[in-house]
């Protein structure tokens, strides 16, 4: 759908020509351009209008956000809308600061206040947010020069702690492989579990093996003792189990040579496995996760106001910077994004490239991506407090806003559980939590959240879709609100807990522990619903605020069970998860007859094959499978794992050389990851809401079946125990 | 017409098999094909599914003032066949003498077949030096030289080398040479690391690699050509990648000598 009516055009080439005028060199006309904007939107924030004229006000730019959506003028649409919504919103908190808070008794000034807190923060957050994503920076790749003598000298750090052999081999072999002149590249593996089978292994392929005496300050200690034993201009860093494609150094190191003051630069986090939303909630490849919207977006905002983070893996740190900050920081747990800060306190500058040159697994429950996030929201928690970026000196404004966005971005915990509470305060108690008629409320309110979603739409586009930020983040509200608020009390509260990663879940089962809470609130909501029902039809209290608070209330059970939904852990038997790939290979049968066919994907231990041919090998046949890179081609030895319409095939004995060159023709593979990258469907908050709806609507039935279950088990348990003990 | 001929420094290296298969590929990817054996073994004509019994061939024609397009034979993939002959002792070295006589031999008998500007004819020659060897090289517009992925073969290189440069690098009707790896075992080290070296040393234009595949000798037997025997092998794929790289080879070539003519 596109409303070309010419005006468009008209306006574009109108805005073309004043942005010419040699006015605009002059300091003071822009500062007046600036003042006379700013006071004409204040005009619209503040201006006092009738039920009416609001309504008409609402209508009027609802209608041209969506106008504004359909234009062609790329990232300056994307501003126009920003600076629509950003009016809208604070008319919005102009109204509710000034004409809704007049509380007439405790209860309505506790929920309320509480309520108006919450939404200030959200507005804070969707403030800073439009800042830092506003105008993506999209960095190119800059080449390294063609003379490779120039080139400097680079370590690459993988720690590891109580990971197994067969997650970090993978991510050793390829880091083995990255094209990079052989005499300026070594390759260290800092294993903190001191194991011998780790060592006898790097000795094996040509890695340098590391340890230290004791495992002081986990990660960041153990980084840091490497750093203190080698010399290498640059340190490369990866997280044991993501696996760098071979290009990874050429593509990353480029900027380093262009600019003289950088610091860092980031790449993704590419992961090839789903994480425990795109699993349990089956989204895997259909609604962006979690972390794509930071990867995606975020970052991408945060590089052109020179605010780019570490995130402790797939990046490339410039040492002689890194030693002058101390190291790896020690202070938070989270040591990467700690770091970045403090460089970028000493003036240096950090790069965000978004281009995915590793991969990795994702957690594979969500018990331990709960875990993970704790640890984030209590590192930025911390940061907040030992290192505050409003406070810190050498910051430019910008910096100051992205970091202090990207710290405010982990106190969602308590605005979110008032939100999922608010309705209720009416519902079950009866409190009025705003001091003016529900009509009004709505006048104001529905334009604000209306026109700030559409915007945030149109900016996230392929990397979060709307609503499924309300699942994520109603998963680890409840979670994140303690850890949080105890590192804001005291920064020192709280330990590390390092996510492993690659296990398998054996059986279907529902995450009580994790839910319980959720079932709890979503049981809650139930009551309020019913209860404002039974209003509604004994014709009790004001039909339209009880028709507001119930529409809410049902949107709330719908999110908190999608979210509930996440803690039901489907069933992940194949714990190597696989890679989509089509490479030519032939398989030679032990009768030396060949079958010509093409993978359908990899994974660390075998590949999935087609084929046009009659002929098929048996079963737990011994085989040799070449796998085909351009003229290169390497021959396997592997067995028959299932045949038919498709041929499995495992690998068997590998010598440690055939396992780097398999790791080279798969998981090496500069192309793997960038044909992925952003190319998830566009967000259309309409089928968004829909598929939402589904989640929690259809899995209401089944989620509060199992909670009765438990709740009775855990009674009869209960009962036994007392039984026993008497 | 183009002519191409193979050949190698050492025997066995499954030349003839290679021809062959070279030739229902070409036949396969659209091409006119004439082949032609020069080794006194006879064997080309069995893989075209020609009656053993029937013995006349290019060899045997000496003393009659008979045309080689009278003893044309067409093999079963649609190919034209012209067999070596069962000879004689004494046959043989009365041919091999007229060759010795006359340099222009195979050159004149194979413009004498008025064969059409698009036929391509592949030459199976003896391994070795020889003066079969001497006059399909003479002849050819690319010479395919077969080699296996041992040592020995990679030793014989420079001598193949020699007699490529005497007898064809000369002419402005040679295109080129182009390098055959064939029976290659890749689950076997050694071979895998000398095939990957000289396939460093050659325009990857200019190599193909034949796959060792037991589908190639069985087809044979069952007097088929691999691809139609074997339609989903390596072979057969390795076979359609070595003639589109020929095909490609004599075509964009005679295209540029067209485009030299209408200058």
């Amino acid at each position: 759908m596109k409303y070309s009516l010419g005006f468009d055009i008209f306006l574009e080439r109108i805005g073309s020509q004043i942005l010419i005028w040699k006015l605009w060199n002059s300091k003071i006309a822009r500062s007046l351009a600036i003042v006379t904007a700013i006071f004409m939107i204040f005009m619209v924030i503040s201006a006092p209008l009738t039920l009416v004229e609001q309504i008409i006000f609402a209508l009027f730019s609802f209608i041209a956000i969506l106008l504004v959506r359909t234009l062609q003028w790329g990232q300056a649409s994307i501003v126009l809308m920003i600076v629509i919504s950003v009016t809208v919103s604070l008319r919005y908190f102009y109204w509710r600061l000034t004409s809704s808070i007049n509380f007439d008794n405790f209860l309505d000034g506790f929920f309320g206040w509480g309520l108006v807190l919450a939404e200030i923060y959200s507005l804070i957050v969707l403030l800073l947010g439009y800042v830092q994503t506003a105008m993506p920076l999209k960095r190119p790749v800059v080449l390294m020069p063609q003379d490779q003598s120039q080139w400097p000298t680079v370590d690459v750090f993988i720690p590891t702690y109580a990971e197994d052999l067969d997650v970090v081999r993978l991510t050793v072999l390829a880091a083995l492989s990255l094209d990079w002149p052989k005499d300026k590249l070594c390759i260290y593996v800092l294993d903190d579990g001191r194991r011998n089978e780790f060592k006898d292994f790097c000795n094996q392929v040509g890695a340098i093996y590391l340890t230290r005496t004791n495992n002081a300050h986990n990660k960041a200690g153990n980084l840091n003792a490497a750093l203190s034993q080698t010399n290498g201009d640059y340190v490369a860093i990866f997280d044991c189990d993501h696996i760098p494609t071979r290009s990874f150094l050429q593509i990353s190191m480029g900027w380093f040579i262009k600019d003289p003051k950088l610091a860092m630069v980031q790449t993704p986090h590419y992961f090839f496995s789903p994480d425990p939303f795109e699993k349990n909630l089956n989204t895997y490849r259909l609604v962006p996760n979690e972390g794509e919207l930071f990867y995606g977006l975020v970052q991408e905002g945060n590089d052109l106001w020179n605010a780019s983070f570490f995130c402790g893996s797939c990046a490339v740190l410039k040492r002689g910077p890194l030693i002058e900050v101390g190291g790896i920081a020690i202070e938070t747990v989270t040591e990467d994004a700690h770091t970045a800060l403090k460089m970028s306190k000493r003036g240096y500058n950090l790069a965000y490239l978004a281009t995915p040159q590793a991969a990795g697994l994702a957690t594979e429950s969500l018990s331990r991506h709960v875990v993970q996030r704790i640890r984030w929201a209590r590192g930025m928690a911390q940061i907040f407090r030992v290192d505050n970026p409003f406070l810190a000196k050498g910051l430019t404004i910008w910096q100051r806003l992205c970091y202090s966005n990207a710290m405010l971005h982990f106190f969602y915990g308590l605005p979110r559980l008032v939100f999922l509470t608010a309705p209720l305060a009416y519902l079950l108690f009866g409190a009025q939590v705003f001091s003016a008629s529900a009509i009004f409320v709505v006048a104001y309110a529905l334009p604000h959240i209306a026109i700030a979603s559409v915007t945030n739409s149109k900016i996230q586009g392929p990397y979060r879709h709307s609503f499924w930020n309300e699942v994520y983040e109603t998963t680890l509200a409840w979670y994140i609100l303690f850890p949080v608020l105890l590192a804001l009390i005291n920064p020192k509260l709280g330990a590390f807990n390092p996510t492993s990663k690659g296990g398998i879940v054996e059986k279907e089962y529902v995450d009580w522990k994790l839910s319980r809470p959720y079932i709890l609130l979503l049981l809650i909501n139930l009551l309020g619903f019913i209860l404002g029902i039974v209003k509604l039809a004994l014709n009790e209290g004001t039909v339209s605020t009880l028709i507001i608070n119930l529409v809410w209330v049902s949107f709330n059970i719908v999110i908190i069970s999608a979210a509930a939904n996440a803690a039901r852990e489907v069933k992940q038997l194949r714990t190597t998860p696989r890679v989509k790939a089509n490479l030519a290979a032939t398989i030679v049968m032990p009768d030396g007859k060949t079958i010509i066919c093409e993978t359908n994907d990899f994974s660390k231990d075998g590949v999935e094959l087609v084929s046009n041919s009659s002929l098929r090998p048996a079963l737990g046949q011994k085989i040799l499978l070449s796998i085909f890179r351009g003229s290169k081609e390497v021959a396997f030895p592997g067995v028959v794992a299932r045949t038919g319409e498709t041929i499995g095939v495992y690998f068997n004995n590998l010598t440690l050389d055939q396992q780097k060159e398999l790791t080279q023709i798969t998981f090496s593979r500069a192309d793997n990851w960038v044909n992925l990258w952003g190319k998830d469907a566009l967000d259309s908050p309409l089928k968004s809401l829909r598929e939402v709806m589904k989640y929690g609507i259809f899995n209401l039935a089944p989620l509060l079946k199992s909670a009765a279950s438990d709740i009775y088990s855990s009674l009869l348990l209960r009962n036994r125990r007392k039984k026993f003990t008497s | 017409m183009k002519i191409i001929s193979v050949v190698s420094a050492k025997g066995g290296v499954g030349k003839t098999t290679l021809s062959a298969n070279l030739c229902s590929a070409l036949k396969k990817i659209g091409n006119d094909v004439l082949a032609v054996d020069l080794d006194p073994q006879n064997s080309l004509r069995l893989h075209f599914g020609i009656n053993p019994a029937q013995d006349h061939g290019v060899a045997t024609l000496q003393d009659d003032p008979i045309h080689w397009s009278d003893i044309l034979i067409e093999g079963q993939q649609g190919c034209l066949v012209l067999p070596f002959g069962t000879t004689t002792e004494y046959e043989r070295a009365v041919f091999e003498q007229q060759l010795h006589d006359d340099p222009c031999l195979l050159s004149d008998h194979l413009s004498s077949l008025g064969l059409d500007e698009n036929t391509t004819v592949v030459i199976d020659t003896p391994p070795g030096p020889s003066i079969y060897l001497k006059q399909a090289l003479s002849v050819a517009n690319v010479s395919v030289i077969v080699n296996l992925a041992d040592a020995a073969s990679y030793a014989t290189i420079p001598m193949i080398d020699g007699l490529i440069s005497q007898f064809c690098q000369n002419r402005p009707d040679f295109i080129c040479s182009f390098f055959v790896i064939n029976q290659l075992d890749r689950s076997r080290k050694l071979a895998s690391d000398i095939a990957d070296i000289m396939v460093m040393q050659f325009d990857k234009n200019n190599i193909s690699i034949i796959h060792q595949d037991q589908s190639i000798p069985e087809a044979l037997a069952f007097s088929k050509d691999t691809i139609n025997f074997a339609p989903n092998c390596r072979g057969t794929h390795d076979f359609i990648d070595f003639s589109l790289k020929i095909s490609n080879i004599i075509n964009s070539n005679s295209l540029e000598s067209n485009v030299e003519k209408s200058l």
